[in-house]
């Protein structure tokens, strides 16, 4: 859209001469108007300086066709017929007012343009015949204007004295004058136009209902049939300008640059009003939604009550609130998921990374077990027995011991609980001949003790909930010390089988003591705290010792998944 | 939490050339200058949105150390995306990516998309290998390339990213199999669910779907 319009300004300026696309979009009207400005020029032919002017002059409405086109597509304007009276009644200005017109147009966007256009056109053809005896009325155009500006007597005085004086350098400073008149007259009506457009801009954003919106319409077409008056007297400068320079002569050549200094304002305010254009139609929509969803409740209940909404079409508002409903609920049950999956077991062994060290745990077993089958395959028969043998040997010392009696040395008593625990795996895991990295254990033991003791611990539901997450976290740290211990046998360099297997076994029975450790801090808790629901707080402590038992599951697995990785070390 | 895929990436190279600082700078948005060196493999997981899609990365970080390379070999299985990285302040860490390559081509899917990464974009004075170099080497071989910095998180993001665009791709056209795991791709609790009989069809359909209201 944007691009083809800028295209017709491009044609605009390239040459008045080409019947370009633009006209051909143009009604009848518009072919009425090009018929009189061909008239134009014949007559004008007589003094081809003169007919070169009113070329000029053409091209500018030209533009102005433009804008109507774009106008029509895009706005799809609600006629008002308070602008286009306006323009009536302007009607028996000169055609220099048709770029006042144009302007006061682009104003009014969402004003009767069809009207307006429609005027525009015959307005010139009735017009145009006028430039001929314009000279001589050059005198009282100003008047024409309800309040003449200093600027205008000022560039009128100077027209009539250099009409007077008709000495060549005399022609020469008032052309000079009038371009830099002309000019000032053209920011002028830039920032007047763009002022009306910013005007527009904001009367028409905050508009809650359709009947709001089209009243301050009205209002802003009122103010706007105000508005014209300035820019037509601002407008007339140029456009006298142009007369003047038809009589002056060889000035030609300078007013192409007043030419292009219009063109491009026209460009510019092209560009401000599609972006305006959009912008706001934008904004209507996004207000429009807005109110739907947040407006009074009833009104659908209402209109569906009275069966103004019925029918087969479906009530906009009403859809929007169903959504809205639905999207509701739906949030309700995915909270009520999330809170679910909060205590999941096997998510947070995800999340703590558990079942990620698993899987690579799994990957270099089998990795592994492959090796050794290959081994197997690839000696004597004899040796293969051997071999087998070896390997249930180690399977062996991997057995869990029976339910240890010897309720091991405890350890001094002066330490806390969690150096306890660092202690007994380090020393169960002395002879493995490995740097495990134990302190993420620990920590993750003195974090759950501090938390046990502080006064957040102060809910069932919490505890519970913290309860869950502390067996998957230990679970998944416990076996990613299984998987770091299988990769770093892997690259040792002397193994010792036996040592390894029962550094292992032992590390094993400190870890699943740990977790039926952490289990029953957690329910002794549970158990403590009051609670006017005993039989929710029993079903919170039957999951934790199920949980409990599901971690030393998932524990001793990683133990026999780290099993291959030890017989591969003795043969 | 709950996503529609999980991609399994895995990062490669030589050791010291910044695979576990990318990955910090990508999951944690930081930059440690001293690491520890990794052993066998270290994890990283992070959420991201393709297509409108949760996309879980999980990220395999190996040790670039020599002694674990038969190990990190058995983790190149069921990848679907690799980061190849090369330090470019050190043409040696560079002469080795045929090898990281050979290896990875061999021991993983023939699916799995590659970007080649050099690292270390900020010690442009110490630059030891040209960037046409890189692009070069990763044009010979089909790959994407990228120059990053873990320090300065410069193109960090991107390389994580738009590999996983990558693969989202090759989902669509249909070139994974979604439901084989050895390709690296897992579906999300939501969309198992949903209906796995569908399997690839219903997901393809699903994704045009959510192209088209883009």
């Amino acid at each position: 859209m944007a691009t083809s319009d800028s295209e017709d300004f491009e044609s605009a300026d390239e040459g008045h001469g080409s019947p370009d696309k633009k006209e051909r979009k143009k009604r009848l009207s518009s072919s009425n108007y090009s018929d009189n400005a061909l008239e134009t020029e014949q007559k004008a032919s007589n003094t081809p300086k003169k007919s070169s002017n009113v070329k000029n002059v053409e091209e500018i409405p030209k533009e102005t066709d433009g804008w109507d086109d774009f106008d029509i597509d895009d706005n799809e304007p609600a006629p008002t017929p308070a602008p286009a009276k306006s323009n009536v009644q302007n009607q028996n200005k000169t055609i220099e007012d048709k770029p006042s017109n144009v302007k006061e147009s682009k104003k009014s966007q969402d004003t009767g343009w069809d009207d307006f256009e429609d005027w525009g056109e015959e307005d010139t053809s009735s017009n145009v015949q006028k430039p001929e005896p314009k000279p001589v009325q050059s005198k009282p155009q100003p008047a024409q204007s309800q309040k003449p500006e200093p600027n205008i007597q000022e560039v009128t005085d100077r027209l009539a004295a250099a009409s007077t004086g008709g000495g060549g350098w005399g022609w020469g400073w008032s052309v000079d004058s009038l371009l830099s008149t002309a000019t000032a007259g053209i920011s002028t009506i830039t920032s007047q136009v763009s002022q009306g457009i910013s005007t527009v801009l904001e009367t028409g954003i905050g508009a809650p209902d359709p009947e709001e919106l089209a009243r301050r319409s009205v209002k802003t077409n009122e103010t706007k049939t105000d508005r014209p008056a300035p820019a037509q007297e601002a407008d007339k400068r140029p456009e006298t300008g142009s007369e003047q320079e038809a009589s002056a002569g060889d000035a030609a050549f300078p007013f192409g640059s007043l030419l292009s200094g219009v063109t491009k304002f026209v460009e510019t305010t092209g560009t401000k009003v599609i972006h305006g254009g959009l912008d706001t139609l934008e904004t209507i929509g996004k207000k429009t939604m807005e109110v739907l969803q947040d407006g009074d409740p009833g009104l659908a209940k209402k209109r569906a009550m009275l069966g103004l909404g019925a029918g087969d079409k479906p009530v906009l508002s009403q859809v929007l609130r169903e959504a809205k409903a639905k999207a509701e609920e739906e949030d309700k049950v995915r909270e009520e998921k999330r809170e679910a999956k909060e205590v999941h077991y096997e998510n947070l062994f995800d999340d703590f990374e558990g079942l990620v060290h698993l899987e690579a745990l799994e990957m270099l077993s089998r990795q592994v077990s492959m090796r050794i089958e290959e081994r197997i395959r690839s000696v004597d028969v004899e040796k293969r027995q051997d071999i087998k043998e070896t390997l249930q040997q180690v399977a062996e010392l991997c057995e869990m011991p029976e339910e240890d009696d010897d309720d091991e040395e405890s350890p001094s008593e002066d330490l806390s609980k969690p150096d306890a625990f660092h202690e007994r795996l380090q020393t169960a895991t002395q002879d493995l001949g490995l740097k495990l990295q134990f302190l993420p254990l620990v920590k993750q033991y003195t974090d759950v003790l501090a938390y046990l003791s502080s006064p957040d611990a102060d809910s069932v539901k919490s505890v519970y909930k913290r309860g869950v997450s502390s067996l998957a976290q230990g679970t998944a740290l416990s076996v990613e010390q299984y998987h770091k211990a299988a990769e770093m046998l892997l690259v040792k360099t002397r193994r010792s089988t036996a040592d390894e297997a029962d550094a292992l076994t032992q590390m094993t029975v400190v870890l699943t003591k740990h977790i039926s450790e952490l289990a029953t801090l957690f329910t002794e808790k549970l158990n403590a705290l009051p609670s006017d629901n005993k039989e929710q707080v029993n079903t919170y402590i039957t999951n934790i010792f199920l949980e409990a038992g599901n971690s030393s599951t998932y524990i001793q697995n990683a133990f026999q998944l780290a099993l291959p990785i030890l017989q591969i070390g003795a043969v | 939490m709950a996503y529609a895929y999980l991609f399994k990436y895995i990062i490669i190279g030589d050791t010291g050339v910044g695979k576990s600082c990318l990955l910090l700078q990508f999951t944690d948005k930081r930059f440690q200058p001293v690491h520890d060196l990794t052993i066998g493999v270290e994890f990283g997981a992070r959420m991201i949105t393709i297509d409108g899609k949760q996309i879980k990365l999980q990220i395999w970080d190996t040790a670039g150390q020599e002694a674990f390379r038969s190990i990190t070999r058995s983790y190149y299985r069921g990848a679907a995306g690799a980061l190849l990285v090369y330090d470019i302040t050190r043409r040696d860490t560079f002469n080795h990516l045929t090898t990281w390559l050979e290896d990875a081509r061999q021991h993983s899917n023939s699916n799995m998309v590659i970007m080649l990464i050099g690292n270390k974009s900020d010690l442009e004075s110490r630059r030891e290998v040209k960037k046409e170099e890189g692009e070069a080497f990763a044009r010979e071989h089909g790959l994407v390339f990228m120059e990053t910095s873990a320090k300065t998180a410069a193109n960090v993001e991107e390389a994580f990213i738009n590999t996983a665009k990558e693969i989202y791709e090759k989902i669509q056209e249909g070139v994974f199999d979604i439901n084989n795991e050895a390709n690296g791709i897992k579906i999300g609790p939501q969309h198992s669910t949903a209906g796995g009989a569908s399997g690839a069809g219903g997901a393809g359909a699903g994704g045009a779907a959510g192209g088209g209201c883009c």
